[in-house]
């Protein structure tokens, strides 16, 4: 079709991964951080070995729950000691006769909306001393990244639009430039799909050509970038795999499919009548 | 109104020039019949009022009338570009109206079309300009090449047949989309303005070439503003003025002659 259309493609699709791989880190992030809600019923002292596996065996069996931890007096006293000498500050359980410290189930969610039922279950057991009411906690945090998550969906669409509308537009000038050979076609009595086919063509081998030279400027890039954003990554549990994969999708889906999508409607205004 | 007689027997000829055998096609109705048509443009322009025109086959008729005074409405309506606000369009037996719309391409290559500006894809040569016409409808190879042939032949541009249009003077050019238009055996060839952008001398010899064509029993309808030609040839004459047929006379002058 044109050169210019190409390369408006290519970087308009640029502009579309960018966001997507953006979009990408940020809800991996917000899921780690949700990771992190956990709920912690401590434990009577009373409680014999069997009724706490029993506990630990009945909360994991819940759909909302991810994995069931079981700390005992002995490591809850030992991860005091070690996240006090991290501070460094000095051990004052030294000085204590007796561990007075509580065993506890620390309970990881599936979705951390889901603590109250959790949290209910908890106490609904004689065993359980208290439950620590993390309600606030969790809704703090649960309102920051649902924010997070909304803007960075929203931003993705208005760039996705943006995306759109230049790649259709772009692509419909290359039609116009074409409008006359179209008006000829038509006249000596070519059928629509006859005069509409090249140009579906065209618009796809322009998004063809268009996805995998982004694709390939995105992997000659991709080693420096996450050179640069190793902590970043390191941090989080970002799979690359799939990663990989989904971009591959969306770059030739959106590049061959507005390509399409341009030719089509930009051919149509020609062909109604 | 006066209607000018078929002349039938040129059939045979016509067929015999341009290669294919049209006589079993259906017997002697008008190529063309506007029945009180009547064209309002969105805008409210008034295009075309209650126009009356027979014109049937082997006729050679001139369309005239001041600029604005519904020629080219009355060439859309033919090739249905535009729909009539009221009356009928009936082409070759065909109402057009009632035309849907997977039958246009095929019913407009019953139809070539002329222009003032040709029309000619400038990256094509002669001859794959006129090729093109029947590529389009998918015509095969082996049927196009002769086609292309005789037609180019007829026109005279054999020898011209692999330049582009840039290498043509505006004589060839618009040779070259008569040729065009002529390709697909066409009931009835339309001129706008064939001659509007040729000297007087150029002129005169597409005209020629359009009556030949209409001599071998093509029916031609040609808009003009060349009064010179129109008044020498003494052919059907139809005059429009604001829309309305105000003049349909056989052997008429450009202008009213009283």
């Amino acid at each position: 079709m044109s050169l210019a259309a190409t390369a408006t493609m290519v970087l308009m699709l640029l502009l579309l991964a960018g966001f997507w791989i953006i979009q990408t880190g940020l809800l991996a992030g917000l899921q780690f951080t949700e990771q992190k809600v956990e709920v912690v019923g401590y434990l009577e002292t009373t409680a014999t070995a069997t009724q706490i596996a029993t506990l630990q065996s009945e909360i994991a069996k819940m759909p909302e729950v991810s994995n069931v931890t079981y700390v005992d007096r002995d490591t809850a006293l030992q991860r005091f000691r070690a996240s006090m000498a991290a501070q460094g500050r000095e051990d004052l359980t030294q000085y204590l006769d007796s561990n007075p410290l509580y065993g506890s189930l620390e309970v990881k969610l599936v979705d951390p909306t889901n603590f109250g039922t959790v949290g209910d279950a908890l106490r609904a057991d004689p065993i359980v001393r208290n439950v620590i009411n993390i309600e606030d906690l969790v809704q703090r945090v649960l309102t920051v990244t649902d924010v997070l998550r909304t803007a960075g969906t929203v931003v993705l669409v208005i760039v996705a639009i943006i995306v759109l509308f230049i790649i259709v537009n772009t692509i419909r000038l290359a039609v116009v430039a074409r409008a006359e050979e179209i008006e000829i076609m038509r006249l000596v009595g070519a059928s629509d799909s006859f005069i509409r086919w090249p140009f579906v063509f065209d618009g796809a081998m322009v998004g063809l050509f268009g996805s995998l030279l982004t694709l390939g400027i995105l992997a000659a890039a991709a080693d420096p970038i996450s050179g640069f954003m190793a902590d970043f990554f390191r941090v989080l549990p970002l799979q690359f795999g799939s990663l990989t994969r989904d971009l591959v999708a969306l770059v030739l889906g959106a590049g061959v499919g507005l390509g399409v999508l341009g030719s089509w409607l930009s051919v149509r205004t020609y062909l109604i009548r | 109104m006066t209607i000018a007689p078929a002349p039938r027997q040129v059939r045979s000829i016509r067929s015999r020039v341009l290669g294919r055998d049209r006589d079993q096609a259906k017997p002697d109705r008008p190529v063309l019949v506007l029945h009180d048509v009547t064209k309002q443009y969105p805008n409210g322009k008034l295009a075309l009022r209650e126009v009356d025109l027979v014109i049937p086959e082997g006729d050679f008729v001139f369309l005239v009338g001041p600029s604005g005074a519904g020629k080219s409405t009355l060439i859309k309506l033919l090739i249905r570009d535009e729909l009539p606000t009221r009356g009928e369009v009936v082409l070759d037996g065909q109402d057009l109206a009632h035309l849907p719309r997977r039958q246009v391409p095929r019913m407009r290559r019953k139809i070539g079309i002329i222009f003032q500006d040709f029309k000619l894809l400038p990256t094509k040569t002669v001859w794959e300009n006129v090729a093109f016409a029947l590529e389009v409808t998918g015509t095969s190879r082996g049927q196009i090449r002769p086609a292309v042939d005789r037609v180019l032949a007829l026109v005279g541009l054999t020898e011209q047949a692999e330049q582009v249009p840039s290498q043509l003077s505006g004589g060839e050019q618009q040779r070259t989309a008569i040729a065009r238009a002529l390709v697909h055996d066409p009931r009835l060839i339309i001129a706008d303005e064939p001659t509007g952008n040729l000297d007087p001398l150029i002129s005169w010899e597409i005209i020629q070439l359009l009556l030949r064509i209409n001599e071998l029993g093509v029916t031609v309808m040609m808009a003009t503003h060349n009064a010179q030609v129109v008044t020498a040839l003494r052919k059907r004459v139809v005059a429009l003025e604001e829309g309305r047929v105000i003049r349909d006379e056989v052997g008429g002058a450009y202008h009213r002659e009283d």
